[in-house]
């Protein structure tokens, strides 16, 4: 099977005049179509980068990115923006709703940019809404007056909407408390039952734990559970993509143990 | 992104910020209000200037001379200068009209049923004008302005069959016209010039003045000259008697006014620009600060899936809107601020020394008010521009991060 995601020797570089932050070394690891990953590390530890890489809204400084057979290296702005219109669907940790809208024209925002005629979009909100199980009389609501896990929801239905194959979640869980991070989590499995490949990020083992696979991602660098689907092509990369080993004197800092 | 969704975005997010975006339009509703009051204002002085002058004023040219002119002078004239296709006399007299405790002074003007029209006497408000047939016969008929009307009567209609006693006789009231230039206390009367010799009883009058009427298409100020000289050769009046002939059109007052009235638009028009410049880089600041505000929705709607254009049309249709509600409600506060000085200027009489006839209707053009559009939304475009593109242009990694 031909993974949805296969980034490979990825590297993410920041300049600033501050000097050079590298942020990401050497990043491989692919996900399967209808697989749901976890990341975690860290804060600081490089996974929103990744994050943003793995969601087109940033590029890699070096290293290749096949999102869907796609290189998106060759892609430009436009084409990226239609990628992620229609191939992805993200879900935030801070939801990032709209507060000026309703519920429903918050779910309905991404099909006003992937120009589904007018008369569709509320059928297809009510889908998405339907999918998330938020109670209807919810739906004329503003964001303000739903709870943190009810605007996650929102969210996620806003994700869906569009019918993407991949759902990048950025800690979803970060806001809720535990009862309602677990409904959300519930969420997310039942759209991998319906076919999504999931990437989800988080810093709590019990949530990543959820996932049919963890991966850990410390300092920049792929720490374990990177599934790489092609062999290193230069002794180099080969060096590079072995897991670190972790006996470096300073133990990282916030690893959740 | 469909022009509809971007109207429904971008009026969502004005009224998100009703008092701010109304204060900022400020100065385009200032602008665009300044323009069409003066516009309409000054399109309603002219109209109402060339409606008490009469449709063919500017082929009229008005003839003057010291030594009185007879009926058969003027045949004369008529026939050594062609162009003129018909000169009228307008005979006149005054009188005393008396009811109530009210007195007017009366101004009788005899003119025939053909030069009614050369007069500005043409514009019938109520009942008829009088004939061709009344004006030979000398009949007792009379015209009375609208002002009069209302003066002595009330209203129009109860004008109309009425008698009046001027001189030694009585006329009777059979239409009522719009335009006469009627001041306080006195009115005029138009008539048949049979009838005036009837209740003046001036059996071979002669004219200070009369009024020719030049054929289409002729040149005014070539016509001036002949008459000129012909009514000097005719009544022996050399040509260093200043002022003792003269032959003026109305044309050259039309010219004149015309020219003052371009002028004082023009003027108008650089007053308003600068207000719509205010304007413009009052909305351009406002949108800065609108897309400095939300930096994290453009990167939440980036996300989505919004393009570069998306963004930029976004911002570009927020600061349009925001523009024309500034031109609409501009085009509206100009309207009315028309009609009040129209009313206030109507009012204090500051016009009738000016010529025009009372009432000032201040124009409405459709052209004007789109134009007012267009104008709003140019700047709309052309102030949102740089903001929109700002917007466009931000990373959407930095923006989802901005707090």
């Amino acid at each position: 099977m031909r993974p949805v995601i296969d980034i490979r020797n990825v590297h993410r570089i920041f300049e600033s005049e501050a000097g050079c932050a590298h942020i990401l070394h050497n990043v491989s690891l692919a996900v399967d179509p209808g697989e749901f990953v976890a990341i975690t590390g860290p804060s600081g530890s490089g996974k929103s980068t990744l994050m943003n890489i793995l969601g087109c809204l940033d590029k890699p400084t070096a290293g290749d990115y096949y999102l869907q057979g796609l290189n998106v290296a060759e892609l430009d702005d436009d084409e990226l923006t239609e990628v992620r219109a229609l191939s992805i669907g993200f879900v935030f940790q801070s939801f990032n709703l709209l507060p000026r809208l309703s519920v429903i024209e918050n779910v309905m925002l991404p099909l006003a940019y992937t120009n589904v005629p007018r008369s569709q979009r509320e059928m297809r909100a009510v889908h998405a809404l339907q999918a998330v199980t938020l109670p209807v009389d919810h739906w004329d609501h503003r964001i303000s007056e739903l709870s943190g896990g009810q605007m996650q929801r929102v969210a996620i239905a806003r994700a869906l909407v569009n019918d993407p194959p991949i759902i990048l979640a950025d800690e979803p869980t970060g806001n809720l408390d535990s009862a309602t991070g677990a409904l959300v989590m519930e969420t997310f499995h039942k759209l991998q039952k319906r076919g999504k490949t999931i990437v989800l990020i988080t810093h709590d083992p019990s949530i990543a734990a959820e996932a049919d696979r963890a991966m850990t991602i410390r300092d920049g660098r792929i720490h374990d559970g990177a599934y790489i689907p092609h062999a290193p092509r230069t002794l180099r990369s080969a060096v590079d993509s072995l897991p670190m080993i972790s006996a470096s004197t300073n133990p990282p800092k916030g690893v959740v143990a | 992104m469909s022009a509809r969704d971007l109207i429904q975005e971008a009026l969502h997010s004005l009224e998100a910020n009703k008092g701010r975006s109304l204060l900022t339009i400020l100065g385009i509703v200032i602008g665009i209000a300044s323009v069409i009051a003066m516009t309409s204002l000054i399109g309603g002085i002219q109209n109402s200037l060339v409606n008490s002058l009469g449709l063919n004023a500017a082929r009229m040219v008005q003839i003057y001379s010291s030594q009185e002119l007879t009926e058969s002078d003027i045949e004369k004239l008529q026939k050594l200068v062609p162009q003129i296709e018909q000169i009228g006399i307008v005979d006149s007299a005054y009188t005393e009209y008396k009811t109530g405790d009210k007195s007017y002074t009366v101004m009788a003007q005899g003119v025939d049923s053909d030069m009614l029209d050369a007069v500005g006497a043409s514009k019938l408000v109520a009942g008829r004008t009088y004939s061709q047939a009344e004006s030979q016969s000398g009949s007792r008929v009379a015209l009375i302005s609208r002002n009069g009307a209302d003066q002595l009567y009330g209203n129009e209609q109860d004008a109309l069959g009425k008698t009046i006693k001027v001189s030694n006789g009585e006329v009777q009231i059979v239409g009522v016209i719009d335009g006469g230039s009627d001041s306080m206390g006195s009115l005029t009367l138009y008539m048949p010039r049979e009838t005036i010799s009837g209740l003046f009883g001036d059996e071979n009058p002669s004219f200070p003045s009369v009024t020719a009427l030049a054929a289409e298409g002729t040149d005014m100020d070539e016509l001036c000259k002949t008459i000129e000289s012909k009514v000097r050769a005719m009544k022996d009046i050399e040509e260093d008697e200043y002022d003792s002939v003269s032959a003026t059109s109305m044309k050259s007052a039309i010219d004149a006014l015309n020219s003052f009235m371009g002028a004082f638009s023009l003027i108008m028009g650089a007053v308003a620009s600068i207000s719509l410049l205010v304007g413009g880089i009052g909305i351009m600041n406002m949108m800065l600060t609108n897309v400095t505000e939300r930096i994290r929705e453009i990167g939440i709607r980036r996300a989505l899936g919004a393009s570069r254009r998306d963004i930029t049309a976004q911002f570009l249709a927020e600061s349009s809107a925001l523009c024309v509600t500034g031109g609409l409600l501009g085009v509206l506060i100009g309207y009315l601020l028309a009609w009040g000085l129209a009313m206030f200027a109507s009012g204090s009489g500051i016009l009738g020394e000016l010529g025009a006839s009372g009432q000032i209707t201040p124009s409405f053009s459709i052209a004007t008010v789109l134009l007012a559009f267009a104008v709003s939304v140019g700047i709309g475009v052309i102030f949102g521009f740089y903001p929109a593109r700002r917007a466009a242009k931000l990373d959407p990694v930095e923006c989802l991060r901005y707090q």
